[in-house]
């Protein structure tokens, strides 16, 4: 069960990279990502878009798989910018590490 | 009827033309085999054979056979009569003979679609032979012309009957525009800022409204229903009826008429433009009218008690109640406010009452299920949701969904922009629909929704909101009573049925009555008023000539033969097509029977009972008949 959040995608603004909602759920950036990763970095976003916070950290050692190397930002249809938004998150979760 | 032209007393000379259909013939049925054997059937004068007779060189074969009076009767053996049957008439009439002295033979679906080889080529000689003797047989008939009225009559003051009145008046056409209500404006009334543009619906029911009421040409009724029907294309006959307003269901509409407002014209939102003093008294006349236009449009769904919480939680409101919550608020915070409550997060629920799926969701009390998609919710709910986010942004929005359907120019944009404003899409399956509960964890929103999120690989998601708007759908008007007096086709979705999707989409199977709007399908405002406008030009090109022509395939009385039984008037199944009408023959006063061609629908029954064979359908006679059936057992 995942609880939603609301204020969660307002809140991830300043950690920069704040673009998940623009994301439509096609899976192009999971396909080209080279972990070939349970549907990484795809899940991560949507989780982002929920508001689901405890599944982000959760889940948080998985954005430090990510190699930064772009391939999905590039291909992303909309501008969802999924390379950026990972790295957002890697912002959110060693600002909230300690507290959870 | 002039008495039969006996094929002795003159030679006819038929023309038999065969077509290969490029194939689709004459890979089953030996064409030139058919075509030698059929040339030696007397009274045919030639046989030619074509690739394609419907084509350009194919319809001159004929055209120059006519013109050098080789032929005078013409067979086309080919594809079904309902795709060239005309084609070929009109080439008839285009070498300057009348199009009647036409008979078709189907030897493709009838043949080469279903038999093969050497059976294939003897059922064509067969069907080939019948329709030669048939031909022989023919004689030129003439369209039956009866003037129409100058006159169209509109059922339905929505945005469509508004739209189609004000396109015929301009075309000088006389309208009676006949409206249920006290308003006009119909479900556009009901609305605030449309979707995909904002454009307030009060303005372009004002604006049309504003034309119809003030033009000359357009006589509204408004508090008005139909009540008789009769009468052919160009002249019908239509009861209508007012009803004084205690027994009009308008009551509650009424009382928002302050006397400002009591005068024509002004908008009343939420109900339409006043069109003018409700009767004081119930009031029938009659119309006579040359065509009908049914604009009768829709109403929104209703969802049962208990559907997604609805009527159980006051916090589950329409889509319909949303539109007007948002228009009438102007509390101007950064939080939505319904009925004085701050709504921080709401969730929107597509599709109800709408794509409805048997065995999944119910039927409604009687036994209908709504399986078309309304077409319109889903573009109306996303630009409610731009609304919201973009006046107030710190409501939350959540739209649940099984398919985005923004399907028309400018709308796939409002789904976009919903995504700009952080709108969050959840998806559902059908089988596995939101639910909507109480909310357990915290009193600071009342209501929970958890749906099994197809976008988050099934895991269920629990949201908690204020608010809940059901994407309430469209039903079509009840108007049986119309349909039962007018014989019009329903589809099995209740919507009214055109002749043609894509090649007569505006037209009903009844000549002189077409279809404008909502009542055919959902479909936003814009596609209402193509329909409508589509509607007023088909109609109007109908009465532009004054008179309308009819087929001439009806019952004709031999008056020589004929001794006034009746049997005929018995048998007749369509109203006013006979009666017996008193006559003076040889100095005597005799009843005889009289066709008005009008009214006749050609079905023959009349044939069938006379005993004094004194009765005929022009162009399929008993003669005729009787030729076929002797060509087809003659070996
Ligand atoms: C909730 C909702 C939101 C919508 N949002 C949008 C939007 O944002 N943008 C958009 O373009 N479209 C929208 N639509 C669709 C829009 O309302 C329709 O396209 C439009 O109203 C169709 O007009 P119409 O004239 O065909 O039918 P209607 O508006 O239904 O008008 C039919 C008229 O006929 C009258 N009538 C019915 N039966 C009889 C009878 N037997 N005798 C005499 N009169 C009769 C009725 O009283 C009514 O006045 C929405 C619809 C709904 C329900
Ligand atoms: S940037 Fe990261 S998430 Fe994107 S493709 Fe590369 S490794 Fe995968
Ligand atoms: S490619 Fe872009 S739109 Fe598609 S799932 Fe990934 S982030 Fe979303
Ligand atoms: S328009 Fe959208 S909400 Fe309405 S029935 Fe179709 S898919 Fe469902």
């Amino acid at each position: 069960m995942t609880l939603i959040h609301h204020d969660f995608a307002d809140q991830m603004d300043r950690f920069g990279g704040n673009t998940a909602l623009e994301c439509f759920n096609c899976g192009t950036c999971a396909a080209i990502c080279p972990l070939i990763y349970e549907h990484f970095p795809r899940k991560m976003i949507r989780y982002l878009q929920l508001g689901a916070k405890d599944r982000i950290l959760e889940n948080a050692k998985e954005l430090w798989r990510c190699l930064h190397c772009g391939l999905c930002s590039r291909t992303c249809p909309r501008e969802a910018d999924p390379g950026e938004v990972i790295l957002g998150l890697k912002r959110y979760v060693v600002a909230n590490w300690r507290k959870s | 009827m002039s008495s039969e032209t006996k094929p002795e007393e003159k030679e006819e000379k038929v023309g038999v033309y065969i077509c290969y259909c490029g194939g689709n013939i004459s890979d089953h049925v030996d064409v030139e085999a058919v075509r030698d054997r059929v040339e030696k059937i007397p009274g045919v004068a030639v046989a030619r054979t074509n690739m394609f007779m419907c084509s350009d060189p194919g319809q001159e074969l004929i055209m120059e056979d006519l013109r050098d009076g080789i032929v005078d009767r013409v067979v086309v053996a080919s594809c079904a009569p309902s795709l060239h049957e005309m084609t070929f008439r009109s080439a008839i009439s285009r070498a300057g003979e009348n199009p009647y002295i036409y008979e078709h033979a189907n030897i493709r679906e009838q043949v080469s679609w279903v038999h093969h080889g050497e059976q294939a080529t003897d059922k064509a000689t067969l069907l080939v032979s019948a329709a030669t003797a048939k031909a022989v047989r023919l004689k030129p008939l003439e369209p039956i012309r009866v003037n129409a009225m100058s006159h169209a009559t509109i059922i339905g003051g929505g945005i469509a009957g508004m739209r189609a009145a004000v396109d015929l008046a301009d075309r000088g056409i006389e309208v009676a525009l006949i409206e249920k209500s006290p308003f006009l404006g119909g479900q556009l009334a009901l609305l605030d800022k449309l979707a995909p543009t904002r454009e307030k619906a009060s303005e372009l029911v004002s604006h049309l409204a504003s034309r119809v009421i003030n033009h000359a040409s357009i006589k509204v009724h408004s508090c008005t229903t139909v009540e008789h029907f009769e009468g052919y294309v160009g002249n019908f006959k239509v009861g209508i009826k007012k009803h004084p307003l205690e027994s009009n269901a308008y009551k509650e509409k009424m009382k928002m008429l302050n006397p400002v407002h009591k005068s024509a014209e002004a908008f009343i939102p939420f109900a339409g433009v006043y069109s003018g003093p409700v009767p004081s008294a119930a009031e029938e006349l009659v119309i006579d009218t040359g065509v009908i236009i049914l604009a009768t449009g829709i109403k929104s769904y209703t969802p049962y008690q208990g559907e997604y919480g609805y009527g159980e939680f006051p916090e589950v409101i329409t889509l319909s109640d949303l539109i007007r919550n948002l228009a009438e608020n102007n509390n101007g915070g950064s939080l939505l406010e319904i009925n004085g409550r701050k709504i921080k997060s709401m969730a929107m629920i597509h599709c109800v009452g709408s794509r409805q799926i048997p065995g999944i969701h119910p039927e409604d009390a009687s036994g209908h299920l709504n399986e078309y998609c309304s077409r319109t919710c889903c573009s109306a709910l996303l630009n409610a949701s731009n609304v919201i986010r973009e006046t107030y942004p710190k409501t939350r929005v959540y739209e649940f969904y099984r398919d985005i359907r923004t399907y028309g120019r400018g709308q796939e944009e409002l789904y976009e922009q919903a995504s700009k404003n952080r709108v969050v899409f959840i998806r559902f399956e059908s089988q596995e629909a939101p639910e909507v509960s109480k909310n357990g964890y915290s009193d600071e929103f009342p209501l929970l929704i958890k749906a099994k999120d197809i976008l988050t690989f099934g895991e269920e998601v629990e949201v908690p909101v204020d608010l809940v708007v059901l994407a309430t759908g469209v039903e079509p008007n009840e108007i049986s009573k119309i349909v039962d007096m007018m014989k019009l086709p329903v589809g099995p979705d209740r919507f009214l049925l055109e002749v043609h999707p894509k090649l007569r989409p505006v037209e009903l199977p009844v000549s002189g009555i077409f279809l404008a709007g909502t009542c055919q399908a959902p479909m936003d405002a814009g596609e209402a008023c193509s329909g409508a406008s589509g509607a007023a030009v088909k109609a109007a090109a109908l009465l532009s000539r004054g008179y309308v022509e009819l087929d001439p395939f009806v019952a004709d009385v031999d008056i020589q033969k004929c001794n006034g039984t009746g049997a005929c008037v018995e048998a007749c199944l369509s109203d006013g097509a006979l009666e017996l009408v008193e006559m003076e023959i040889d100095g005597q006063k005799v009843q005889r029977a009289k066709v008005t061609p009008a009214f006749c629908l050609g079905c023959g029954a009349c044939v069938a009972v006379c005993p004094e064979n004194a009765i005929d359908v022009n162009g399929w006679t008993l003669k005729q008949y009787e030729a076929m059936v002797n060509a087809i057992v003659a070996e």
